[in-house]
């Protein structure tokens, strides 16, 4: 036995992995607007290695996204307001999904609106069509309805909008939540009654960076999301709570570069995890995390990779 | 990876870095992303335009940078033998002339490495360059078995006194003349009205904070023809009259 240890684990390990209804070959996932409709990647690896891509946040009709700049450089991190530029739903349902359905990998479509009726509305379009696994509704968007603030900062209408995307929809969902809330746990159980299969965390955290000679923001905006990984050690905190509370599976994300990062989340309480603002640096990061998780439950003699997730130790 | 074959000072604060195993099939004006291996801080790539490529053993390209932040300066201070992360080549570069064209070059400091396969490539032409002062010009020094060069000094310490622009005018006086610029924006938004005014073909090649530089993030925005363009992907060279210059920063 001891020996075993020390060697390791020989023959195959099963990374695959069910997430909310849906079977996925493994844990990673990529993290929406950081691997843009999936295809740009295809030149780096093979995309069929990967769990799932989810890719940029699609609303009704296509958006402009906000003026430059953009994106900054902070410690350890990037904050962006690239303010959900994209094509739409219905182009990327014409133009795009058919190229990445012949790459053979589960496709998540990551949606938004600016209203309840707009989330449902590209939920109902994106039900039935062929090559689509599963919807992630983003609700760190701003309620126009409600004078801006976020669907996800407020329990109530976050229900709200998971509820409507249901009753749109018979595809999986999984419910993105932004941090930038007091209590994690209250939007968990507010999702979870809205009927959501599955949720995942965490999205951007709102931050600035001023420059001092201008004494302006480095961006266009007041305002961007923090990402990279200066957030990871709150990300792996906040999927510790979610998981503490969630009934559905939780999938981690933030700051994930190596499998190492991906490890923790999962012992953290994730199911499966997605690679974010590490696909700029690397874009073959998502594999190499594969990969390195195969490695090390090899190593662990771990034959599910589903008996990592809460493996915490209290 | 690629390991660093040469890293030497050019011009003031200005450097040329060999880099070995090239990248495949760059055309003029296209750019990599480079990054140090091992830290997370900082933890973007950054973008450099490809200024020469290698032949022989292995293949390789040089950059020329100058060291203005943390990522450049670390840069500067690598080694022959130290290895770097390169991805690329990426973006659309620079279309050649066409047959009986006129050739004008027009550059703003270290953005003359832009133009430098160009150069190489077409083998005729003008460059104006422009700098602070004689040192800087050394930055233009390859360019002279290649084409005409004329330069410009703030203080007036080399060829003619004064910025770039006020010469360009002059320069592309004729029809049938391309111009091709990079430099600082504000240089470039005044190169394309001139071209414009003239009604001549201008390419400009732009810069912007890059975080993926292959298209996918979004980040390097640029208004053109009423939309958003991405620099790293639509771009860095842009037909000057697609670029809403109004719309641009600083
Ligand atoms: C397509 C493209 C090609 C380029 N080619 C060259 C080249 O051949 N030689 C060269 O010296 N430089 C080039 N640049 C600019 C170069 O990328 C930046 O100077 C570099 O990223 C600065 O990194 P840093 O860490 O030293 O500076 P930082 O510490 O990040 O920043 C220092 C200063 O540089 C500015 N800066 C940072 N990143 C960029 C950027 N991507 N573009 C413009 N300004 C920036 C910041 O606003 C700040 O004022 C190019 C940029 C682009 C987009
Ligand atoms: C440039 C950029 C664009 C993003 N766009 C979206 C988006 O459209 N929808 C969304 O739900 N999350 C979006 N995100 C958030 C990421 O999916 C992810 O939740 C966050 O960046 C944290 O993970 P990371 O640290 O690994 O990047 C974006 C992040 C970045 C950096
Ligand atoms: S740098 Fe990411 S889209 Fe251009």
């Amino acid at each position: 036995m001891a020996s075993k240890k020390r060697d390791g684990m020989r023959g195959a390990v099963d990374l695959s992995v069910d997430i909310g209804g849906m079977r996925l070959k493994n844990p990673v996932m990529t993290a929406s607007g950081t691997f843009g409709y999936g295809i740009e990647f295809a030149d780096y690896m093979d995309l069929k290695g990967l769990g799932a891509v989810v890719v940029k946040g699609l609303s009704l009709k296509p958006r402009a996204g906000n003026p430059p700049p953009r994106i900054v450089e902070t410690p350890c991190g990037m904050l962006n307001s690239i303010g959900l530029q994209n094509i739409g739903v219905e182009a990327f349902v014409r133009d795009k999904l058919p190229l990445l359905r012949g790459l053979r990998v589960s496709v998540i479509a990551n949606i938004f609106g600016e209203d309840v009726d707009e989330y449902s509305e590209v939920a109902r379009i994106l039900d039935g069509v062929r090559g689509i696994s599963g919807v992630e509704i983003n609700i760190s968007c701003p309620n126009v309805k409600k004078g801006g603030i976020a669907f996800g900062t407020d329990p109530s209408e976050a229900r709200r909008v998971v509820s409507a995307v249901r009753k749109a929809t018979t595809l999986p969902i999984i419910t993105k939540l932004s941090p930038n809330v007091g209590d994690i746990g209250t939007m968990v159980r507010a999702v979870e009654d809205g009927g959501t299969d599955a949720i995942s965390l965490i999205n951007t955290i709102t931050a600035m960076a001023i420059d001092i000679e201008r004494k302006t923001s480095k961006l266009s905006q007041p305002t961007g999301g923090l990402s990279g990984p200066a957030i990871k050690p709150i990300a792996v905190r906040m999927v510790w709570e979610a998981y503490r509370t969630a009934r559905v599976p939780v999938i981690g994300i933030g700051g994930i570069m190596t499998a190492d990062d991906a490890i923790e989340f999962m012992i953290a309480g994730a199911a499966a995890i997605q690679v974010g603002t590490a696909n700029f640096v690397n874009p073959r990061t998502a594999m190499d995390v594969v990969e390195g998780i195969e490695r090390y439950m090899k190593r662990h003699g771990i034959r599910k990779v589903g008996e990592l997730t809460g493996s915490l130790k209290v | 990876m690629a390991r660093i074959v040469h890293n030497y000072p050019v011009a003031p604060g200005c450097y040329r870095m060999g880099l070995s195993p090239g990248v495949d099939r760059v055309e003029p004006g296209q750019f990599v992303m480079i990054r140090i291996p091992g830290g997370l801080d900082p933890l973007l790539r950054r973008p450099f335009s490809v200024y020469n490529v290698l032949r022989g053993r292995g293949g390789g390209i040089e950059i020329v940078y100058k060291v203005v932040g943390r990522g450049t300066g670390m840069m500067a201070s690598l080694g022959v033998g130290d290895e770097v992360d390169v991805l690329g080549p990426l973006g659309r570069g620079f279309p050649m002339p066409g047959k009986k064209e006129r050739v004008v070059m027009v550059a703003g400091g270290v953005g003359v490495a832009s133009l430098h396969l160009l150069a190489k490539r077409i083998g005729y032409g003008t460059l104006l360059f422009g700098g602070r002062n004689r040192r800087d010009a050394r930055l233009a020094g390859d360019f002279r078995d290649l084409m005409e060069v004329k330069i410009v000094t703030e203080d007036g310490s080399m060829g003619r006194k004064g910025f770039v622009t006020e010469f360009v005018e002059e320069e592309i006086g004729e029809e049938g003349t391309v111009v091709y610029a990079c430099g600082p924006s504000a240089m470039l938004e005044k190169v394309s009205c001139i071209a414009m005014d003239r009604g001549v073909r201008c390419y400009v090649s732009l810069e912007g904070m890059m975080a993926c530089g292959m298209g996918v993030c979004l980040g390097c925005a640029v208004k053109a023809d009423g939309a958003y363009r991405m620099v790293c992907s639509d771009g860095p060279v842009f037909r000057c009259d697609e670029i809403d210059w109004q719309g641009m920063d600083g």
